[in-house]
């Protein structure tokens, strides 16, 4: 037969669309995990940690074998931590690819999406959000919490003081954003409820800098604890340095994504004695029995910050519901991963957490009270695990 | 003296402080409009960019802070005079609209750049400043407060007189008022141009020092420039002393807002006083009556 040019174009484009079907076949199989990432902006610092968490863990399940010899894949975009780009990402992530795990970057969007969710039916969400009110299963049934929730965290804290110093006075300094707000209430009542006394309740407007006012009130105050949320540093470290300067004896406290100790640690001195409720063992936590750290340290020599933690732990709860799904011969839909997720009891987490976890509603209630101390650069634990359930 | 009286004087001291520091910020976005017209929103991220300076000099280069802090108003002003001469100056005629919209553009290079350079993550900028505490009789102020308050109050002071006695600034004050006249009088407009956007982006960059040792830094440090535009629009864009007088009486107000109103009526009660004062002057307390709107 005569080989002519046109036969041998037809026969490489023959070969060219068998491959990528091939491929497309091979993507199929997949499970993808989605996510709106916040990569730049205002949470960038934690967005770039948790993809690299998220892809560290998929990796280690992907040399193991993957899920029932299905690969995990992350499949995210860049979000600039606003609500309408996130929800933009969702829709052409799900639009492109058959997602059944997704992460999410805020408690807007967690909240904006959250009826797409139930109306899809097909997937669950967890995400950077730690919102109380994500925290409960009738109304979010598809949204899962990391670890403790918002009022979760501050109730760890109030249960330390409780133990610590009874009758202790508190001022509470929140950010006058959702994120913020959120835990106020509750930890008037449960503060209450331990026998510590509220003296103060400071707000600060978003993007404050100069914190001299509130000092001011501080030092009317003279509270024995100060509990802040919704920060990341600023204006943390003002606080406490004026405070200081005053001779305030105030301990300073803060909430998970306030507790990165590389952070702290451009701080210096002022830092030193900062405390706050963190889920995850620290990168450099000495522990036995965590084999994960062990990992993490092996994958990665540097030290790698709480959002990593953060989005390795949701890599791990996402895989381990989907394995329990695929395991059980089971439809992965959001009703089936969200059931075979509340499944999860006494589940050992390699070290991550440093207990075994349960998720029997949307949260992990589990933390430990950290220090940083300024001479070692590092946050130290001061108190055991705490479970608030 | 009661302590609530006391109290009262101590908050208020405060609020002139952080009003002092809001007034140097509006002060860079004044400097700028004045000669050019041009409504530059990228002094937030300048601003941004003054304090990752002083932070890459004095703790990447381990320099002094007496020589970071130069430098990086020295970096500050070379931004600005390279923006201007590269991207603002071949725009000269052009809707302003347009040139707004590049100060736009440039404040998000910026904060890319920022963010590429030094990392998402906020920092903390090496003490430079006494934390001891200040008494003025038996009030306390803040040591860093006072600081910028003397800063503030001297840069701008001397701006004023600048403007008033200096050549130069009669030069940019005629440049302001009618740039064909001043052509033809002889003024170097681009010139005058270059200059404007320089000595903004330096106080800019300036400001974002002083922002950065009491606050920290971080990429998103440019949201403090939106307050100070609040100051700038309520005392008048091209108005200096709008810009001081404006500057201390939001820093007043909204530190007696957050004390007897709480901090979540701080932003109420900014925007409520905005709304109140270009209902009243729409021109600013200070500013020309044929000031263009944006």
């Amino acid at each position: 037969m005569k080989t002519t040019r046109r036969m041998a174009m037809g026969l490489l484009a023959g070969a060219a669309s068998l491959g990528l079907s091939m491929g497309a076949a091979q993507a199929q199989e997949d499970i993808v995990i989605g996510g709106s990432l916040p990569m730049t902006g205002v949470f960038a610092f934690a967005g770039i940690s948790i993809e690299a968490g998220m892809s560290d863990y998929i990796k280690l399940v992907n040399d193991a074998g993957g899920i029932d010899g299905k690969m995990v894949r992350l499949a995210y975009e860049d979000t600039g931590y606003k609500v309408d780009q996130s929800v933009a990402v969702f829709n052409k992530l799900t639009s492109q690819e058959e997602i059944h795990l997704y992460y999410g970057d805020s408690t807007g969007f967690a909240k904006t999406i959250a009826p797409e969710l139930v109306r899809k039916g097909s997937m669950i969400m967890g995400g950077a959000s730690f919102a109380s009110e994500l925290n409960n299963p009738e109304a979010y049934p598809y949204a899962f919490i990391p670890g403790p929730d918002y009022t979760e965290m501050v109730n760890i804290l109030l249960e330390y003081i409780a133990k610590e110093k009874p009758g202790a006075s508190i001022a509470l300094i929140n950010s006058d954003t959702e994120f913020g707000r959120d835990p106020i209430a509750a930890a008037k009542a449960r503060a209450a409820e331990l026998g510590l006394d509220v003296v103060l309740e400071i707000i600060t407007p978003p993007g404050s800098v100069d914190v001299s006012t509130e000092v001011l009130k501080l030092r009317r105050a003279r509270p024995d604890y100060a509990i802040s949320h919704g920060y990341i540093l600023a204006p943390q470290p003002e606080f406490m340095s004026q405070a200081k300067a005053l001779g305030l004896e105030t301990k300073f406290m803060g909430t998970f994504w306030s507790m990165d100790s590389s952070l702290w640690k451009t701080v210096g001195e002022t830092a030193d004695g900062y405390m706050g409720v963190m889920p995850y063992r620290y990168y450099y936590d000495d522990a036995d029995n965590a084999p994960m750290l062990d990992k993490i340290r092996e994958m990665r020599p540097e030290y790698q910050s709480t959002g990593y933690m953060q989005g390795f732990l949701s890599a791990m709860l996402m895989v381990e519901s989907a394995k329990r799904v695929l395991a059980e011969g089971k439809e992965m839909n959001g009703a089936n991963l969200k059931a075979a997720m509340n499944t999860i009891k006494d589940f050992d987490t390699g070290g991550i957490m440093g207990l075994p976890i349960s998720m029997p509603g949307n949260s992990i209630p589990v933390g430990r009270v950290y220090q940083f101390s300024a001479a070692e650069g590092k946050m130290l634990p001061v108190s055991d695990w705490i479970n608030v359930e | 003296m009661s302590g609530d009286l006391l109290f009262f004087i101590e908050i208020s001291l405060a609020g002139l402080g952080s009003g002092a520091l809001l007034a140097l910020t509006a002060l860079a976005f004044v400097l700028i409009y004045k000669a050019t017209r041009v409504v530059n929103l990228a002094v937030s991220e300048v601003l941004m960019l003054g304090g990752y300076l002083f932070f890459a000099f004095a703790a990447g280069l381990g320099l002094s802070a007496w020589v970071a802090l130069p430098l990086s108003i020295l970096g500050g002003g070379l931004l600005g005079g390279i923006v201007e001469r590269g991207v603002i100056r071949p725009m000269l005629g052009e809707n302003p609209i347009s040139v707004f919209m590049v100060t736009v553009g440039l404040g998000s290079i910026l904060v890319g750049m920022a963010e590429l350079i030094w990392g998402a993550e906020p920092k903390s900028l090496p003490a430079f400043i006494s934390t001891t505490p200040l008494f003025l009789g038996e009030a306390y102020v803040s040591r860093k407060i006072a600081v910028a308050f003397v800063v503030a109050g001297v840069t701008i002071s001397v701006f004023l007189a600048l403007f008033r006695f200096w050549r130069g600034g009669v030069a940019l004050r005629a440049t302001a008022t009618d740039q064909a006249a001043a052509y033809s009088c002889g003024i170097n407009v681009p010139g005058v141009f270059s200059v404007a956007w320089i000595v903004g982006c330096a106080t800019a960059a300036g400001a974002g020092v002083l922002l950065g040792a009491i606050g920290g830094i971080s990429t998103t440090m440019g949201v403090f420039g939106l307050s100070a535009l609040v100051v700038v629009i309520v005392g008048g864009l091209d108005s200096i002393l709008g810009a001081l007088i404006g500057g201390l009486a939001l820093g007043l107000i909204q530190s007696w807002a957050s004390t007897y109103l709480g901090g979540e009526y701080t932003s109420v009660v900014t925007f409520g006083l905005l709304i109140v004062a270009m209902m009243i002057r729409p021109y600013g307390l200070f500013g020309t009556h044929e000031i263009e709107r944006l």
